[in-house]
Parts: C-alpha cells; structure tokens; sequence
C-alpha cells in the first residue's frame, strides 16, 4: 500500500497534467469552432459529424492509433528539421483533446443558439457590429452553457487519460494496467480512486464556476479561476521546469504490460544507476509494438524484448526454427543492420509458450516430452490462452507431432493454471516464466522436435543510446546469463502470488546480482 | 426628417410592403396602424436597415442611408420595441450606456447621460442605476427600453409597439411620458400600432396600412371626419362604439 501511495504525487500531477493540457487544447479548439458553426449554419452538419465519429471511436483505439498517425506525421516534421515524439504525451494529448471537443461543441453552439431572438434584435438596434453583438452579449450570455460542456469534457477526460499508459504517457492508469497485470489489486483501487477523486474535484471545481457564472456571484467566480489557475500553472510549470532541465537526459527504459517486464526494467534501471550514475525514467505498459516502435525511434532507450518475437513477427520468418543460438545470431544481425538497434544482452532465460501438465499426472501417463503426448492426448484435454489456438506455435505443434486432443478449451490465462492444478484440463499452453508452474507443481514438457522458436529474453538498446551512452551499453553486457528460467519464476510467483511489488523483487534481485563492492 | 419613396420588401413570391411612401416631418410623429401582417414593422425595420428593402428610396434628413454601414446608422436611430431586450448580464446603467459606449464617449459624460435618461424615465437613478433587468416590473424595462434608444441623443426615434405588453395604467402612464418626453426632446418619431386609439391620442398623423400598402394617411381629426375606406372607417369604428357604451354606463352610474 505505502508502495504505490509513494508513487501516487507523481502519477497523479502527470494524470493532472494530461488532463488540463488536453482541456485547453479543447478549449482553445472547440470554442473558435462552435462560435464559426453559428455564423455559418452550411457547416454545422460537417463539423458536428466529425466531431461525433471520433467521440464514437473506442477511447483505447483512438490512443492507440494516434501512435503510427503521429510517427509518420514526425517523419514529415523531420524534413524540417522538427523532432516530434510519437509515443508518450504528444499521442496522448491529442487523443484527449480531440476527445474533450465535442462536448465543449456542442454546447458552444447551441448556448449561442439559445439566446433570445429578442436580444439578438436588441444588439442590432442599438447599432452593434456581429462581432460586438457576438463578444458583447452572445457569448456572455453562452458562456455558463459553455462551461457546462467544459465540465463534461472535464470528466470525461480524467476518466480517458487513465488509458493512456499503454501509448507511454504516465498515468493514474499506471496503477491499473500494472495492477491488473501483476494481481495488485491494491494498486488498481489506489488508480481508480484516485481518478474518481481527480474527476470528481475538478468537476465540482468547474461547477462552482458554472454556477458563479449563472448568478453572477464575482467573488465565486474570481475564486474558482483562481484555483484553476494555480493548477494549471502548477502542472504547466512542472512541465517547463522539465524541458529546461538542462541537465543529463534521463536514459527511458520502457517495459510492455506483464510481470517480468516491469521487475526487468527496474532491474535495468537500477543496474544502469549503480554502474554508470545515470538517471532513468521508466516508461511502463506499453503495448506490444509501440514499445518496438519507440525503441526504433529512439523514444525510449531500452527495453527487454524475446528473440522469436522478433524472429517471427518483425523478421517474418516461417517454418522450423533453427537453434536458440542461431535464431539470436539472426536476430542480432537483423536489428542491427536493419534498425540500428543493439542487443545488448541474452539474459538467460526464455519465456516461451510451453505445454504443461501435472507432475504427478505426467509420470503416471509416462510423458516428459511433447513427443511423448501423440499417443495419450486422445484421452486428455487441453487448455490456452485465448490466442493460443490460433497462433502459428500450437498450429506447427499439431501437425508436427501429431496432436489430437480430446476436446481443447480456450480461457482467461489467470485461469489456466488454476485449472490444470486442479485437473478440470490435462494440458495447458503455459508461458514458460509463469510462477504458477511452481506454486502448483507442473511439469513443462520439453519441446524435443524444436517446433516453438526460442523465446530468449534480450535487452535491446537504441541508435541513440549507442551514440550517447556506450559506457551504459558496456555496463549492461554484464547481466547477459544472469537469470535462469527457474529464477525468473520464483521472481515472477513473489508477485503474482505473494502480493510483492516489482521494485521491491527488482531491487532484490539487484543487490544479488551486484553484489556490494 | 424621414422619406419612404416606393418602398418595397419582397420574400420570394410574397410582398410585404407594396411601395409605400411617406415623409415624417422633423418633430412630427406619425403611426403606422394596422393590423398583424400588414407590413407596418417591416416598414420600420427598413428605415433603420434592420431589414434591407427590396426596392424604392429612403431619405434620412437628406441623405442616403445605404451609404453608411447598417451598424453606424443604427447607433444614430433610437430604436425601441415590445419585448424590450434588456440584456440580461448588464445592469440597468450599462443596458443604457451601450450606443454612447459604442460611440466612443467619454465615461464622464455617459455617466451623466445615464442619470439625466433615468431622470426623463421617471426612475431614480440612485435607486435603478445598479438593478439588473430581471429586478424590474414590465413598465419598468419598457422605460429603460426608451431610456436606452434614446441615449446617443438621436433626433429619430423608431417604436415597434413599445407599449403593447402593458397593463392599461402602465401603459396610460408610459403614453404621458412619452408624449413629455417627444416635446422635450423635439423628436421625429416613427411609431408602429395596432391599437387605434393609441394611434388617435399620440400622433400628429396616422397611416392606416393594409396588406403592404397605405390606405389612408392623415391627422386624427381628418381621419376621424372622412374615412377614405371601409377598412379605415371600421378601424375608427371600434374607439367610437368602446366610448358610446363607455358613456352609457358613466350616464347610468350617476
């Protein structure tokens, strides 16, 4: 608990930030647009369909898909010589404004369509110009319906920015992605509360001043602004103190969302400080191709990565793999060459998809190897994640050895073990990390006709950070073989089942791997 | 001085004003009766270009109104009507300050302006200066309302039925100050009716409109004494029976 309520500040002002960022940007776009809607009634239709299309699109998909909508934006700005980060908060920022228009829109138009046509008349008589007649009494008189969309956008935004960890930006989302991943549920109620508490203050913050505003209360008004403000200038001046931080960059180590992602990366993180002094920033859940993305990009510097990824969906290979050491040589060769990206170190240990069963299951039935199952699998049944069976690992299995299962049932992975333990499956499509393998006692089969690539953990390093920093990349070489797959259980079981946090594991793990000089 | 040479409005197939012409005299003030869709606001809202016309000249002492933009002339126009249209986030000095602010005045002397218009309203300036509209009874506003046209000083004053959501002593009242305040003043008035004996007890000369066209123009007494037309006889009809059974009862009850 006291572990994520440390990381809470930090969370919680970039959460602000991102939040009142993506809600001036609104502001500033909605208002302008709203008030050339009424003066041009053609373009209403246009304008408020578009606006309504991308309040329709998912709020994860529309994050999701400002990442390749910016990079490729950012190879053009590059011509000019401007650097623009395509993961991190620029996609965010623009997803969640783009998101906060439509309400801010919607009632721009119609609290300028809702003043009195006497009052419009009035304007005129007394010899106001549009613009006069628009600043003097259309917009005063719009401006608590204004507010009011404000305040729904307001809300909405806080509840949308939680989904913008996954893209790099940090969050209160940060506590639920991870939490969710790694069986904290403290951590996902101290994100959720915090976001409700987030939503909930500026809400009734702009509700005061929506109401100040109504009756014309100036002391109210004046106080809510003021606080307003102060928040703004707050998170805003943070966020300029970071950019003149003319300090040594910090070195973005980036983690996607699983368990023994978020203990290596601190593992890294900590490694880099003790061997070279460098500061790091983690960038945390991110999914899985924007982490390869940013690393390309030199948006992150660092990030642990599985060599039949690589292998198999960037390098697009097919058909049998050759041996664990030569799929890293081609991987190695391919990164560098292709992308200009290092792999700094084989960590030693593969998380691979395996087939496991009970142990104790397994040697009454006489099985270790996967090519001992052909001849029982008609009397047993098998159990995976809900890719799995569609994946080309479990289609190369079956036809390779032969595989015909009784009945094959696809569920929640955190469900898997449960079930194979407990023998409702006989066989599951494990990860070959997972703690649970341990905590329930089941046996991986060895995959003795090489059909599944290896999955060998590599650290990979950015063009930049070679350029920069080869003192960090020598550094890291060092944790090439330093962990075994039994250990990277027993690390990933202290969190999933024991309820520690990854920095506590990594810094465990740390003090092992270095020890005191 | 007010000229209307063969005004015309046309909305597509259908005409609204059917070449009227008319000259209000300086310090004259002259109605336009009729009743509802008888063209006699779209008359109005032409002179001071709230609507433009579709044909025919308009002549404002001398001159060319098209030549200014609509915006300028109105700040020269007073122009009252019968929704009022106070705004409703100025208070009752700033709904009256708007045209001299427009015009570029000096503080100083829009304050004064302020104060000498609610005075000639009959409102207290220390009492109404700082009430908001919503705080004001419907004779109130509509004074406010006259107070506020007539601000920039304008020597023509526009009215758009001002008196006609009033209770009869509200508006009895309001019909005495506005008689006041037109000598005081010296104002040409252009003045938009459909009530005749309103028309008979305010105006140098009515014209009786019908259908896009003038019927019959006139003092009350020529009016009164050779009707031109059934439609303007029935017209002046009405106030003559109201007064015969008036007078009846009066008899009766003394």
């Amino acid at each position: 608990m006291s572990e994520q309520l440390a990381l809470l500040p930090d969370r919680l002002m970039a959460h602000l930030q991102l939040s009142l960022v993506a809600l001036a940007v609104g502001l500033v776009l909605a208002v302008p647009l709203g008030i050339l809607v009424t003066r041009r009634r053609s373009l209403e239709p246009g304008v408020l369909g578009v606006a309504s299309i991308i309040q329709t699109i998912p709020s994860l998909a529309l994050l999701a898909v400002m990442v390749p909508a910016l990079a490729s934006l950012a190879l053009l700005a590059e011509r000019w010589g401007i650097e623009l980060r395509s993961i991190g908060y620029p996609p965010a920022i623009v997803a969640l404004s783009l998101y906060s228009i439509l309400p801010i829109l919607r009632n721009t138009v119609a609290g300028i369509r809702g003043v009195d046509p006497a009052l419009h008349e009035a304007a005129q008589g007394v010899g106001m110009t549009p613009r006069q007649q628009l600043v003097r009494v259309e917009l005063p008189l719009a401006l608590p319906v204004i507010v009011a969309g404000a305040r729904t956008a307001a809300v909405w935004v806080v509840g949308t920015a939680t989904l913008s960890t996954p893209v790099g930006a940090t969050s209160l989302g940060n506590f639920i992605f991870a939490g969710l991943q790694t069986r904290n549920y403290t951590a996902v109620w101290v994100g959720c509360l915090a976001a409700a508490g987030l939503a909930l203050l500026l809400d009734a913050l702009i509700a005061t001043l929506e109401v100040g505003i109504r009756e014309r209360r100036r002391g109210r008004v004046i106080a809510a602004l003021g606080v307003s403000a102060l928040l703004l200038v707050g998170t805003l001046g943070s966020l300029i103190a970071e950019a003149s931080d003319q300090g040594e960059r910090p070195i973005l180590i980036g983690s996607k969302s699983f368990t023994e992602q978020y203990i290596l990366s601190e593992l890294v993180a900590g490694w880099v400080a003790e061997g070279t002094g460098r500061h790091s920033e983690p960038l945390e859940s991110l999914g899985s191709t924007v982490a390869f993305d940013a690393l390309r990009d030199n948006q992150i510097d660092l990030y642990v990565d599985y060599s039949g990824t690589v292998w198999a969906t960037l390098m697009k290979r097919e058909g049998l793999p050759e041996s664990r050491e030569a799929v890293l040589r081609d991987v190695e060769r391919w990164l560098d060459e292709e992308h200009g990206i290092a792999l700094v170190a084989a960590l030693g240990f593969q998380n691979t998809y395996a087939l496991g069963m009970r142990r104790e299951q397994a040697r009454e039935l006489g099985v270790e190897r996967i090519g001992d199952l052909p001849r029982v699998a008609p009397t047993l049944s098998i159990g995976g994640d809900f890719e799995f069976f569609g994946r080309a690992e479990w289609k190369a299995l079956e036809s390779h050895y032969g595989l015909a299962f009784r009945e094959q049932r696809a569920m929640d992975s955190a469900l898997m073990y449960q079930a194979a333990a407990g023998g409702e499956v006989d066989v599951i499509s494990a990860y070959s990390t997972d703690g649970r393998i341990v905590a329930y006692d089941l046996l991986l089969l060895e995959d003795d006709g090489g059909v599944i690539p290896p999955y060998d953990a590599i650290l990979l390093a950015g063009p930049r950070l070679q350029r920069e920093a080869p003192e960090v990349i020598d550094a890291l070489r060092a944790l090439a073989g330093t962990i075994d797959e039994t250990r990277m259980q027993e690390l990933n079981f202290a969190i999933d089942e024991e309820g520690k946090a990854p920095s506590t594991v990594a810094r465990e793990l740390l003090r092992e791997l270095r020890p005191a000089r | 001085m007010i000229l209307l040479q063969e005004l015309e409005k046309r909305y597509g197939e259908t005409v609204a004003v059917d070449g009227i012409s008319l000259e209000v005299s300086a310090g004259e003030c002259v109605f336009l009766v009729g009743g509802s869709g008888c063209g006699k606001t779209t008359t109005l809202k032409m002179v001071n270009r709230l609507i433009e016309p579709s044909a025919g000249r308009i002549e404002i002492d001398g001159e060319d109104p098209g030549r200014l933009p609509g915006h300028e002339l109105r700040r020269r126009i007073g122009y009252a009507f019968q929704q009022v249209g106070l705004f409703p986030h100025l208070s009752v000095a700033e709904n009256i300050a708007i045209t001299p602010e427009l015009l570029g005045w000096e503080p100083p002397r829009v304050r004064a302006r302020v104060d000498e218009l609610l005075d000639r309203v009959e409102l207290p300036p220390d009492v109404f200066r700082n009430r908001r509209p919503e705080e004001l009874s419907g004779g109130q506003q509509q004074r406010v309302g006259l107070a506020r046209a007539l601000a920039a000083e304008p020597a023509i004053l526009l009215l758009d039925e001002p008196f006609g959501a009033l209770d009869p002593l509200t508006r009895d009242r309001l019909q005495q100050s506005f008689l006041r305040l037109r000598r005081e003043l010296h104002l040409t008035v252009l003045f938009v009716s459909h009530d005749m004996v309103e028309a008979l007890l305010l105006a140098d000369r009515i014209a009786v409109m019908d259908q896009g066209r003038i019927l019959q123009i006139g003092t009350p007494a020529e009016l009164l004494a050779a009707p031109s037309d059934p439609h303007v006889a029935q017209l002046l009809d009405t106030p003559r029976r109201q007064r015969d059974a008036v007078d009846r009862l009066l008899g009766a009850a003394s």
